[in-house]
């Protein structure tokens, strides 16, 4: 892409044009939908984009807002050399404990990606964080307390889901750790309001040499009046916008998607797509990828497909979308290289595939 | 120069005006209660202390907007104090980058809900949405007790017991079962509506000839018989991304005079009938009176409906 390369053009992310093309959809419809201004609000397409897209903000804004603040708490009081000691030395049992992190730190991809940003910026490996990933929105008690809520009848299923889970952050852990060897944080230049307005030194690539440095006499001299403490309160609030701001700006994009989705796409349109056991799954990842639902509620749509699709479907659409969906590409995209991005997905969605299909064979 | 320290007031007041708008709409959902046509109740003193956030970071902006109006030149330490250089081409200037249209696309991207909140009425979904869903009938897994089925008498008669024979897995609704079994008229209110469904339709044969009273809208799905009819609700998780509607299937001579979409309440003795292979329960309306939509019309499934049995 060509902002990693030239810092001259910053604004350049993908993430604008989609906001570009969201706005240009909305008025769009706005403008096709029908002839008065009247009518055209009380479309009832619009009306069920327009709630759902409202629904989706509200829902995920408590979470958003903590990942922002743990991850601006993060910036200003854990340093690198804290990070480093708690990092296992050996690969595999770092992507273990990634993988547990999860359970005494239950939180959404919501909450998770703008934290993530910042955990390898202060130098927890690529592959620790990507395990975390892909296994902290379903291996937690939470979600273990809904799914098993949802499928009361069918324990196999609860199990299943927290197994495959498991099993496919162990192997995109190791994959990633024996693959990927380069920097994957998307450069400074994209994230357009990072900079200035947060004093956030750490979007910047180059700044790993100097982090030390920023560290023991940035933040000091760049509040003359207030004291120490305020300072810090200042930046940690500074921060916590201005990352508010650049990660809320794909839960927008996405939460509209999911609208548009919602209102348009109806349920009986992707049954009818995917019938016998290969296509089902397909099927019902492709509706976890796209209904972008919280790891937490997903369960008691599942259950409302129990009389259409098979279990391995059932359990393909629960541990695929919280790792990987419409919404949390748009956030990690903020964070990560594309290539990154397409590499992540791919892995998710053939682990997963394959994961079900042998649940199929031997389970249940 | 002038743009140069224009800019970033302007940021930082344009930031301001969003955290408001949002927090303020937030605000006004919470205190008249149409949040609850979004979010499930579980999920509102989050979302309310979400909004008590936003006000924070409110007054955090808002000392950022006063900071940059009293030092148009920032003494910040991302800047040329460090002396490390970053993004060499935009120096170190608190300039936005990206110009103002893009800038301006991003922002009205934050205002888009509460502009769309504000111009679009709120609006509840109930049968309209079924449509796009699939109705589900409760066919498979499965506050406190609801009071009309706490009054009964808990203790166990071992006629009902092989009844209603269960396994480890399906012994709550069994249980449930069981409490429904020994009411003269069951009644589908909103709690437990999903509840009794499942144990309803765990144990189909056990419920024939009994008298059931349900209000919901109504509802058809491609197949249907003509003198049939779903009456349904709709179920949230969490948010109406996730709404899922169920019901019953119901039959009558006249079953065609019901317009979709309308509230009524049907009382009527269960039978059954098969849904996608399954046996599910049928209601064969003997009464039936319009009724009106709750103004919130969701109904919620119980993560504690085990607990709250015994």
């Amino acid at each position: 892409m060509q902002n990693t390369a030239t810092a001259s053009r910053p604004r350049r992310g993908s993430g604008n044009w989609m906001a570009l093309f969201s706005i240009v959809f909305i008025i769009g419809l706005y403008l096709l939908s029908t002839h008065s201004p009247g009518t055209i609000l009380s479309n009832p397409k619009l009306q069920i984009v327009k709630m759902m897209f409202i629904s989706v903000i509200i829902e995920a804004l408590p979470f958003i807002l903590i990942g922002v603040i743990v991850s601006a708490l993060l910036e200003v009081f854990v340093s690198e050399q804290t990070i480093k000691r708690l990092i296992p030395r050996n690969p595999l049992l770092g992507i273990v404990a990634a993988s547990f992190i999860g359970i005494i730190f239950p939180i959404c991809e919501c909450g998770m990606v703008p934290a993530i940003r910042r955990l390898i910026h202060k130098g927890v490996p690529l592959y620790a964080a990507t395990t975390f990933l892909v296994v902290g929105p379903i291996l937690n008690p939470i979600v273990f307390w809904s799914t098993f809520t949802a499928f009361r009848n069918k324990p196999e299923i609860v199990w299943s889901r927290m197994g495959l889970a498991f099993a496919a952050a162990i192997v995109i852990g190791l994959i990633v750790h024996r693959f990927v060897k380069t920097d994957q944080l998307k450069s400074a230049a994209s994230h357009d309001h990072g900079h200035g307005l947060g004093h956030d030194h750490a979007h910047h690539d180059h700044n790993h040499l100097h982090d030390d440095h920023n560290r023991h006499h940035g933040h000091a001299h760049h509040h003359p009046k207030p004291n120490r403490a305020m300072g810090k309160l200042v930046d940690v609030m500074s921060h916590s916008i201005g990352e508010f701001f650049s990660m809320g700006k794909y839960l927008m994009i996405g939460a509209l998607l999911v609208g548009l989705l919602q209102a348009f796409v109806t349920r009986g349109t992707l049954e009818a797509l995917g019938h016998g056991p290969a296509g089902s799954g397909a099927i019902m990842m492709g509706l976890g990828f796209l209904l972008s639902l919280c790891s937490t509620s997903d369960a008691f749509v599942a259950q409302s497909f129990t009389t259409t699709f098979a279990p391995g479907a059932l359990v393909a659409f629960m541990v695929l979308g919280p790792m990987l969906n419409l919404k949390g590409l748009l956030m990690m995209s903020a964070v990560f290289k594309t290539r990154f991005v397409l590499l992540y997905g791919a892995l998710v969605a053939v682990i997963v595939y394959a994961g079900t299909w042998a649940l199929g064979q031997f389970i249940l | 120069m002038t743009t140069n320290r224009l800019a970033p007031l302007l940021h930082h007041a344009v930031r301001l005006t969003i955290l408001f708008g949002l927090t303020a709409y937030i605000a006004y959902l919470s205190l008249t209660g149409q949040i609850l046509l979004f979010i499930a109740p579980q999920l509102v003193k989050y979302v309310d202390l979400a909004a008590i956030c936003m006000a924070l970071f409110m007054i955090g902006q808002l000392y950022l907007l006063v900071r940059s109006f009293r030092e148009p030149v920032p003494s910040c330490a991302c800047g040329a104090a460090d002396g490390h250089s970053h993004g060499d081409d935009h120096g170190h200037s608190h300039e936005p980058t990206g110009g103002p249209v893009k800038n301006g696309l991003v922002y009205g991207l934050f205002l888009l809900p509460v502009l769309l909140g504000l111009l679009m009425p709120n609006e509840a979904f109930a049968g309209s949405l079924a449509h796009n869903k699939g109705m589900n009938l409760g066919v498979f897994t499965g506050g406190g007790m609801p009071a009309d089925l706490a009054r009964l008498d808990g203790g166990e008669d071992p006629d009902l017991k092989t009844l209603f024979r269960s396994d480890t897995y399906n012994r709550d609704y069994a249980k449930l079962g069981m409490l429904l079994y020994k009411q003269d008229k069951i009644v589908m209110s909103d709690e437990w509506f999903i509840e009794k469904l499942q144990a309803m339709n765990t144990f189909v044969d056990n419920f024939q000839g009994k008298t059931l009273q349900i209000t919901g809208f109504v509802y058809r799905e491609d197949g249907l018989p003509a003198n049939q009819l779903i009456i349904g609700r709709m179920a949230m998780t969490h948010c109406i991304a996730d709404i899922s509607p169920y019901g019953i299937i119901a039959e009558a001579d006249n079953a065609a005079s019901f317009a979709n979409d309308t509230w009524v309440t049907i009382t009527g003795t269960l039978s059954k009938t098969t849904s996608h292979e399954m046996p599910v329960i049928k209601l064969m309306i003997q009464s039936t009176e319009p009724a009106s939509a709750p103004s919130i019309p969701y109904i919620y499934p119980d993560w504690d409906f085990a607990k709250k049995l015994k």
